[in-house]
């Protein structure tokens, strides 16, 4: 967990490497086999001309990030919006990034809002967004940090 | 039996569905999306198999493409904790060579407890 929570921090990223072995490991775990994503063949056909990342795999990482900057607050009180910019295929390496940009307390609650964003190798943006994690006040320093 | 675009009609929900988010489902999840617990289900391994039984019903031509997405999480799920799941459409546009949909979700605990929310943005090619 972040030790001080300040506006204009960033984020410890998480960066991780796709191969179309994950891709198919994550099709198992989450039951979604749709062949753009492991059926190389029929990918190549279309549009994409090849299989690609489940956009909620890369979402997983992006929720990796924010549960290591945040901790159980994360998965109990956080939220979060974002849209997917452009495909993310095997060989691609993905870097989910962070920053808090603003600090609002209101009721004993602070509301950490943060800018998110995700990078392939090329450093083409991949997802852009933005989450909200509501924290007790004064958890991770906030009640100085702004 | 697959539901196609055009039989959705807005407000159309989704048959509800349950899982029990079992040791060995979470397990194979983590090892998926390379990462390690933390003790609680990880919320977007929740999402994920609700957002798959929401679009396992759906007839998507190739092409189709998740472009948004958000949640809300209420809570720390515990792990063999048995959640439901309950989708239906907010929003149905065709425009030009354009169709999108808009897919809510809710999901709740055993004790009726809701666990997590969100939308997905779907783009359909004509």
């Amino acid at each position: 967990m972040l030790v001080e929570i300040c506006q204009g921090e960033t984020l410890p990223p998480v960066v991780k490497h796709i191969t179309q072995e994950k891709i198919n490991l994550y099709a198992e775990a989450s039951g979604d086999f749709n062949p753009i994503h492991i059926d190389e063949s029929f990918a190549a056909q279309t549009p994409l001309g090849g299989t690609i990342a489940h956009g909620m795999l890369i979402l997983a990482y992006v929720s990796e990030m924010m549960a290591q900057a945040f901790g159980e607050n994360w998965a109990a009180n956080g939220k979060f919006s974002v849209r997917f910019k452009m495909p993310v295929r095997p060989g691609d390496t993905v870097t989910a990034t962070g920053k808090i940009d603003s600090i609002k307390e209101e009721n004993g609650i602070s509301y950490v809002g943060c800018r998110l964003e995700c990078h392939n190798q090329k450093d083409e943006v991949i997802i852009t967004g933005e989450a909200v994690v509501k924290l007790p006040y004064g958890q991770g320093g906030t009640s100085g940090s702004r | 039996m697959l539901i196609s675009y055009e039989d959705l009609t807005l407000g159309y929900e989704f048959p509800p569905t349950s899982y029990e988010l079992s040791p060995s489902l979470v397990f194979r999840y983590l090892k998926a999306v390379d990462s390690v617990g933390d003790g609680f289900v990880p919320p977007l391994a929740i999402a994920a198999r609700a957002m798959t039984a929401m679009t396992g019903v759906l007839s998507l031509p190739p092409g189709t493409i998740h472009a948004s997405q958000d949640f809300e999480f209420c809570k720390l799920v515990p792990i063999g904790a048995v959640v439901s799941c309950q989708a239906k459409v907010v929003r149905k546009l065709a425009r030009g060579s354009m169709r999108m949909l808009v897919l809510e979700l809710n999901i709740f605990d055993q004790s009726k407890e809701k666990v997590q929310s969100g939308k997905a943005t779907i783009i359909l090619p004509a």
